[in-house]
């Protein structure tokens, strides 16, 4: 009986909890498909549906949206960001986990350090020595500063690179096998979960910054933005009140291919990993 | 944090130590390749690797002489003749002197000296090694062909591999701006100083002091301190909010007598794939002050009747979400947590199904009720895990723009307070969206780089004290 009420108690909680949590995403949802251009302050459903906002995205793109091209522009980033990132983070992960050399400590209190400043204030640096380098309003420059310090943000991988066994490493030292074998073949099969994190992450920060974007694509042309700076600039006070469902309707756009990966890649992060690897 | 400090000490005096050893011990090809870097690699028929030094200090060279030296050569003043465009009239142009641009001296004198430095390193690093190689054949010992060199490279010294281009990389783009922007605030690089067309130049201290003084014309002093205070409130708040709240929730539908559990989480997970600054500025407009929440509570009469217990002053026909200080500060931190909890969770869900399963089955063996295994064996794995994790989130926190940025500017935040307005502050700013707002709104770089100082200060001293006594330890093999 006390377990029956806690198993009620507990899902009446979540599913308080769930709605809280969707409320504003079905929002979004919901003004995507409203025929009225504006933002809605009264009521929370459309008065009148349609999947204009949709079509207009996709087929009409105008000075002021053109999502195909910010689509595609964010795109190639991301991709671009997530392979260079993931293979810095994990390559650093492995040598301040996995291997001991002299300079491992100094290096690893100086990565915090560097680390520590604002990532604003380097920012403003950045874009001068990009400005330098002629890299600005380029997708490759951008790639450039989204994915050239990500070594940095290696601390969590190693954490988890910590909790494999070093029994297993040691074992194949034994057997002959070199540090790179030792890493592609042994590491890295048993870190599925911090390499799903480590990708989700690394392809998503592209996609939800829009500050580093904002400051490297100075182009008017829509052409030449990526899908923040696209949407950002669609809430701008002028424009507001004829592209707010436009809005809402890019968003649910860019939402659902990273969804679909994120429910995907779920199962990664709840398969136990290291229990049972050794005792075999 | 000493032993540390000595340890670093030490490495240094080494590192020297074993350069001045290699000079005075060193035989002729050792010597000679303080002026050839390659020379000592040729006397041990290591052929390849001698062209391959040489060229390299070349190189290095000609980079230095032909490209940095005309810029460090002008560092001190950073430039003294500015920019003058006179009208020819022969050839119907503007003729432009030969100015300085203080700006690309600053910048390239950063890039040289960071250049100097890393080559002098390199130099000694090449000497030591090639007194190492003339020992080794002293000893009659065997001496690596290039390929066993290579080879080296994926075994004993994979870690060089590894960290080679993700360093160049951090050096590049983190450290030389970084400096960069240290020098910023030292100099009077401002809207009255803008580069090309003025010279700007050292002024010393005087941006830190103008930071902390308050005048009947200067409200730094006055900003600063208020805007701080508010930083670090919101830095701990929302750290440690999302961060239980994160465990709390993984707990929850993690259990076994949790339904569905993958259900649940998707729910959760879905508001994590909608980019940060979508949501944002969507939930920034929900709440503003004629936005739909406004709207509903006026329907349906929750406003009256908050207006009515004097939450709500009477003259409002909307509750000021995001446009008062205090109703903001709060909806911030609210916000926060509907961003940040579903993140912590997932991280949460991943580290708690990984724990040993063999320790929690011998716990529970030996008679140890579930609050215990939560607090002596849950616990501590997860913190050992998640410990950086917390440093790096609670500094990420101080440096949030994303959440005060796009709330503030969506929600509509003006600021009433005449001595803020005055130094481009509102309330609800944090040291680092001031900082932007500085930057990219006003030009005023040299304070904004001093502003970038104090938070670099501050994430410093929080993250040592704990780092230090979290990692530095030698935990690190514990849980191995």
């Amino acid at each position: 009986m006390k377990k029956m009420i806690n198993i009620i108690w507990r899902h009446l909680l979540l599913i308080f909890l769930v709605i809280i949590w969707l409320f504003p995403i079905v929002w979004l949802v919901v003004t995507s498909f409203s025929s009225y251009k504006g933002v809605n302050t009264f009521n929370f459903f459309p008065e009148e549906w349609s999947i204009d906002n949709y079509v207009q995205l996709f087929t009409r793109p105008d000075t002021a949206a053109n999502f195909p091209a910010w689509f595609k522009n964010s795109m190639i980033v991301g991709v671009c960001c997530c392979i260079i990132s993931t293979t810095f983070v994990v390559m650093v992960a492995y040598a301040m986990s996995c291997m001991r050399f002299k300079s491992r400590k100094g290096i690893m209190s100086f990565a915090i350090i560097a680390g520590m400043f604002p990532g604003v204030l380097s920012m403003i640096a950045v874009y001068f020595v990009m400005k330098q380098f002629g890299l600005i309003d380029s997708l490759f420059g951008l790639v450039i500063v989204y994915s050239a310090s990500s070594g940095l943000g290696y601390l969590i991988c190693k954490g988890f690179f910590d909790t494999i066994p070093a029994s297993l490493r040691e074992a194949a030292k034994i057997e002959g096998a070199s540090q790179l074998t030792t890493f592609v073949k042994v590491v890295l099969p048993l870190s599925r979960p911090i390499l799903v994190y480590t990708v989700i992450n690394s392809f998503l920060s592209p996609w939800m910054d829009f500050v580093m974007a904002r400051l490297m694509i100075r182009s008017k042309d829509a052409n030449d933005w990526t899908v923040a700076i696209g949407l950002y600039n669609l809430l701008d006070r002028n424009l507001i009140n004829d592209y707010f469902s436009v809005f809402c309707a890019g968003g649910v756009i860019v939402a659902i291919p990273i969804s679909i990966l994120f429910v995907i890649m779920q199962k990664f992060y709840v398969e136990g990993v290291t229990g049972g690897a050794v005792k075999g | 944090m000493k032993a540390a400090m000595k340890k670093l000490l030490q490495g240094f005096k080494n590192f020297f130590a074993d350069f001045g050893n290699a000079i005075t011990k060193g035989d002729i090809w050792t010597r000679l390749s303080l002026i050839f870097m390659g020379a000592g690699y040729f006397g041990r028929k290591q052929y390849i690797k001698g062209i391959f030094m040489t060229v390299f200090e070349v190189l290095c060279i000609i980079a230095f002489v032909g490209f940095f030296l005309p810029y460090l050569l002008k560092f001190d003043t950073l430039g003294d003749v500015e920019r003058v465009a006179v009208f020819d009239p022969v050839t119907m142009t503007d003729v432009v002197n030969d100015y300085d641009n203080s700006l690309l001296i600053l910048l390239m004198g950063t890039m040289g000296i960071v250049f100097v430095i890393a080559f002098i390193f390199v130099y000694i690093l090449n000497t030591r090694a090639v007194y190492r190689l003339q020992v080794t054949e002293e000893q009659g010992k065997h001496i690596n062909t290039l390929a066993e060199d290579i080879r080296r490279f994926a075994n004993d010294r994979f870690h060089i591999t590894l960290l080679a281009l993700p360093a160049l990389g951090v050096i590049l783009f983190t450290i030389v701006p970084l400096i960069f922007m240290v020098f910023v605030a030292f100099t009077n690089y401002d809207e009255n100083h803008l580069a090309p067309s003025k010279l700007f130049t050292w002024v010393g201290l005087d941006n830190f002091i103008s930071l902390f003084t308050t005048s009947a014309t200067a409200t730094f002093g006055y900003t600063f301190v208020r805007i701080l205070a508010w930083t670090l409130i919101w830095a701990v708040v929302a750290t440690f909010t999302t961060y239980i709240g994160g465990i709390l929730l993984a707990k929850l539908i993690n259990d076994k007598l949790t339904y569905g559990k993958r259900f649940w989480r998707t729910c959760f997970v879905i508001t994590i794939a909608i980019p940060q600054f979508v949501t944002l500025l969507l939930i920034g407009k929900m709440f503003s002050n004629y936005g739909i929440i406004n709207g509903l509570l006026a329907d349906t009469g929750i406003l009256e009747f908050l207006q009515s217990i004097g939450l709500v002053g009477e003259g409002l026909s909307y509750i000021p979400f995001l446009t008062k200080p205090g109703w903001a500060h709060i909806m911030i931190i609210i916000i926060n947590i509907w961003i940040g909890v579903p993140y912590q969770m997932l991280v949460a869900t991943g580290i708690l199904m990984n724990i040993p399963s063999d320790q929690l089955e011998s716990a529970r063996i030996d008679g140890a009720t579930n609050r215990q295994i939560f607090w002596k064996i849950i616990m501590p794995y997860y913190l050992f895990i998640t410990g950086p994790s917390l440093i790096t989130s609670f500094i990420g926190n101080i440096n949030n723009f994303n959440v005060i940025y796009l709330l503030a500017s969506s929600g509509g935040y003006v600021t009433t307070d005449m001595s803020m307005a005055a130094s481009q502050a509102k309330e609800i700013d944090l040291l680092i969206t001031w900082l932007f707002t500085l930057t990219n709104d006003y030009s005023n770089f040299k304070m904004a780089s001093v502003i970038g100082i104090v938070v670099f200060i501050i994430c410093a001293v929080f993250t040592l004290l704990t780092y230090t006594r979290m990692i530095a330890g030698d935990k690190e093999e514990e849980f191995q």
